[in-house]
């Protein structure tokens, strides 16, 4: 028998809420796989961490507790997690796909020529088998994925399930890891500058994604309607990536994570990493020509229509309306 | 420096998907392909270095016989030749099938810089780059948007979370996936375009790289069972009708939300 290894990810001196999603799903999915939970913590003075740990949905806590994990470095944490896949025979590694756990998880299903599925919001296990959802093309399909005896390493998007609440019976216990020379050295992390556009202080926000199709159409058509409301412009990624507008502008999980009292979204699609930024609003307007896009999901009023249609006459309206 | 680009043709951005009859891909027929975004970047980058740095660029791609045009256009662009794997026995590989096919062109060509994309932009598996830099036994960063070169160290800024960015440092032979952003990707030129027609494509098979039996769909590790559009939750309530009465509509929700 296996175990299901839960792989943490350490933040800020913190287990990060997605890895308490991670024990969430591996102790939902143990039994039903006649599997046992076991658990990484991976870092430098994490011995009171991993306890805490052990007894929040952990089970077995696996501690690699070393100065070459004081930062993420790709070589030090796939030799941990390869160590720790070893030690607690593990046949299922749940890693959270933040962007160190993108960064390993496919390296070290690589060295174990084991299967890989990425970015699933749902494990599922089935006559002793596992089977995984996912989203493929941006967020447009859903995928299930069945996987063949033998190991696999999944990642798992942060904020899919609820972090795992109840209080159980753990221990932990010292890994010991040999670890390689680090290839990829660390150097330093660098935060962004405020550079004056702060959408977090915004009560309205009116976006622009690809759908926006030009540059000019920014200060045409989606600034007009931010200004008549009173708010802010924001666009999604490809937006900024195409140089239309600057970074500060960029709404999602690169960019700016925002909470108006209103969002309107218009030709922006609805991919997981823009939905991270913005699905919080408190009140969600989406404007897309397509019906099915994901957008709708987590919109309160959805309009399927031509945004050139829709934005100006909104934009005349509100104008109005305010006198 | 040579430097190997790997990238894939995906359906285009904007192309209606539907599901085909086996329920496990889309329908390919009549829709538009294109080089999947990501990839744009790092062909960009490796261009790049090309421009100040004598060097020779191999783009190499895994898919059918509609992927020529992808490669025919990174020619265009400015690459000096393309590797198409072309090889019904690839078809159904999953990612780790994928970077086995692309570690053996790897070794073939021993490249010192490998530069991909950090997703496709269809399976946004997020997978390749890390599985091919550990069979190739080479260092690797992913989601760059920044990168610097010096004496065979790149300093590279990898995107985290919240818009900072992490910089790390690595030595060639080594593997670099790139984020969206990272530069401003060239056009192709007309004359560039001429002068592709002309550039060394070769096509080659699974088992021309020694890998007949080992990839595609029978050793898939993982594999779709079915894709189907995202279930519906409580999803938004759709507002329809004339412009007008759709922005009426709309004037007084906001209204009712005290915004206005
Ligand atoms: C690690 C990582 C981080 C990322 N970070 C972010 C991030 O911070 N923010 C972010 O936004 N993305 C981010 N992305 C990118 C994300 O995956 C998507 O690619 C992106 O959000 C898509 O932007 P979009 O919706 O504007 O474009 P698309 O997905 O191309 O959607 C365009 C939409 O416009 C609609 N449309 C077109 N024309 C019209 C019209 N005339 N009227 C109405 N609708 C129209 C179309 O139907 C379509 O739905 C990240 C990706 C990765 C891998
Ligand atoms: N069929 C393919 N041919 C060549 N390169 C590929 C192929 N599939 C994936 N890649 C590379 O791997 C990167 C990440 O893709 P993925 O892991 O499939 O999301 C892409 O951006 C490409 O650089």
């Amino acid at each position: 028998m296996g175990s299901i290894l839960v792989v943490t990810e350490i933040q800020n001196g913190e287990i990060r809420e997605a890895s308490y999603e991670l024990a969430s799903i591996a102790q939902g999915i143990a039994s039903g796989s006649g599997r046992e939970v076991k658990s990484l913590v991976a870092g430098s003075g994490v011995g009171s961490l991993a306890e805490a740990f052990a007894s929040k949905g952990g089970g077995t806590v696996l501690v690699a507790d070393d100065d070459a994990l004081a930062n993420y470095n790709v070589d030090g944490f796939n030799a941990a997690i390869r160590a720790a896949v070893d030690e607690a025979d593990a046949d299922l590694v749940l890693i959270s796909n933040t962007p160190s756990g993108w960064d390993v998880a496919p390296r070290v299903a690589a060295g174990l020529d084991a299967g890989f599925v990425g970015d699933c919001f749902r494990v599922e296990v089935e006559d002793g088998s596992f089977s995984f959802h996912r989203r493929i093309f941006n967020g447009k399909l859903d995928a299930k994925i069945n996987a063949a005896p033998g190991k696999i390493v999944a990642t798992i998007q942060p904020g899919a399930v609820a972090p795992f609440e109840g209080s159980t019976e753990g221990s932990t216990q010292p890994l010991s890891v040999d670890f390689p020379d680090a290839r990829v050295q660390f150097k330093e992390i660098k935060t962004s500058e405020s550079t004056g556009v702060d959408l977090s202080k915004a009560d309205i926000i009116v976006s622009g994604g690809r759908g926006v199709g030009a540059p000019e159409k920014f200060p045409e058509t989606i600034q007009p309607l931010a200004d008549a409301l009173g708010g802010a412009m924001g666009a999604s990624r490809p937006v900024v990536d195409a140089g239309w507008l600057p970074h500060p502008y960029q709404v999602g999980s690169s960019g700016q994570v925002v909470q108006p009292k209103l969002y309107i979204a218009a030709g922006i699609s609805g991919a997981i990493q823009h939905l991270v930024g913005m699905k919080a609003s408190n009140f969600i307007i989406a404007i897309n020509k397509d019906p099915d896009a994901p957008i709708f999901e987590v919109a309160d009023v959805g309009v399927v229509a031509d945004l050139f249609d829709i934005v100006p006459a909104l934009t005349n309206a509100v104008s109005e309306a305010k006198g | 420096m040579k430097i190997m680009v790997c990238l894939k043709q995906v359906p285009h951005q904007d192309a209606r998907l539907d599901v085909d009859a086996s329920g496990t891909w889309i329908q390919e027929a009549n829709i538009k392909f294109e080089i999947n975004s990501y990839d744009t970047y790092a062909l960009e980058e490796a261009l790049r270095v090309k421009d100040d740095t004598e060097s020779e660029v191999v783009v190499v791609s895994i898919g059918p016989d509609r992927t020529t045009q992808a490669l025919r256009t990174a020619l265009g662009m400015g690459a000096d030749r393309a590797v198409h794997i072309n090889d019904d026995e690839a078809n159904g590989s999953d990612a780790l099938g994928i970077a086995k096919i692309l570690a053996a062109v790897a070794k073939e060509e021993n490249p010192d810089l490998i530069f991909m994309g950090l997703m496709s932009d269809d399976g946004n598996f997020t997978a390749v780059p890390p599985m091919l830099a550990e069979l190739t036994g080479v260092p690797h960063t992913t989601a760059a948007v920044g990168l610097s070169r010096a004496n065979g160290t790149l300093t590279v800024e990898r995107e985290i979370e919240g818009g900072a960015t992490e910089v790390v440092e690595l030595s060639t032979p080594c593997l670099v996936a790139v984020q969206t952003g990272l530069n401003e990707v060239r056009y192709a030129s007309l004359k560039g375009i001429m002068a592709a027609k002309k550039k060394p494509l070769d096509v080659k098979s699974v088992s021309d790289l020694g890998l007949s039996g080992s990839v595609g769909a029978a050793s898939a590790k993982v594999s779709i069972e079915k894709i189907a559009p995202p279930e519906k939750g409580d999803s938004a309530e759709l507002i329809e009708g004339s412009t007008d009465e759709i922005v009426g509509t709309l004037i007084t929700k906001i209204k009712e939300l005290g915004l206005l």
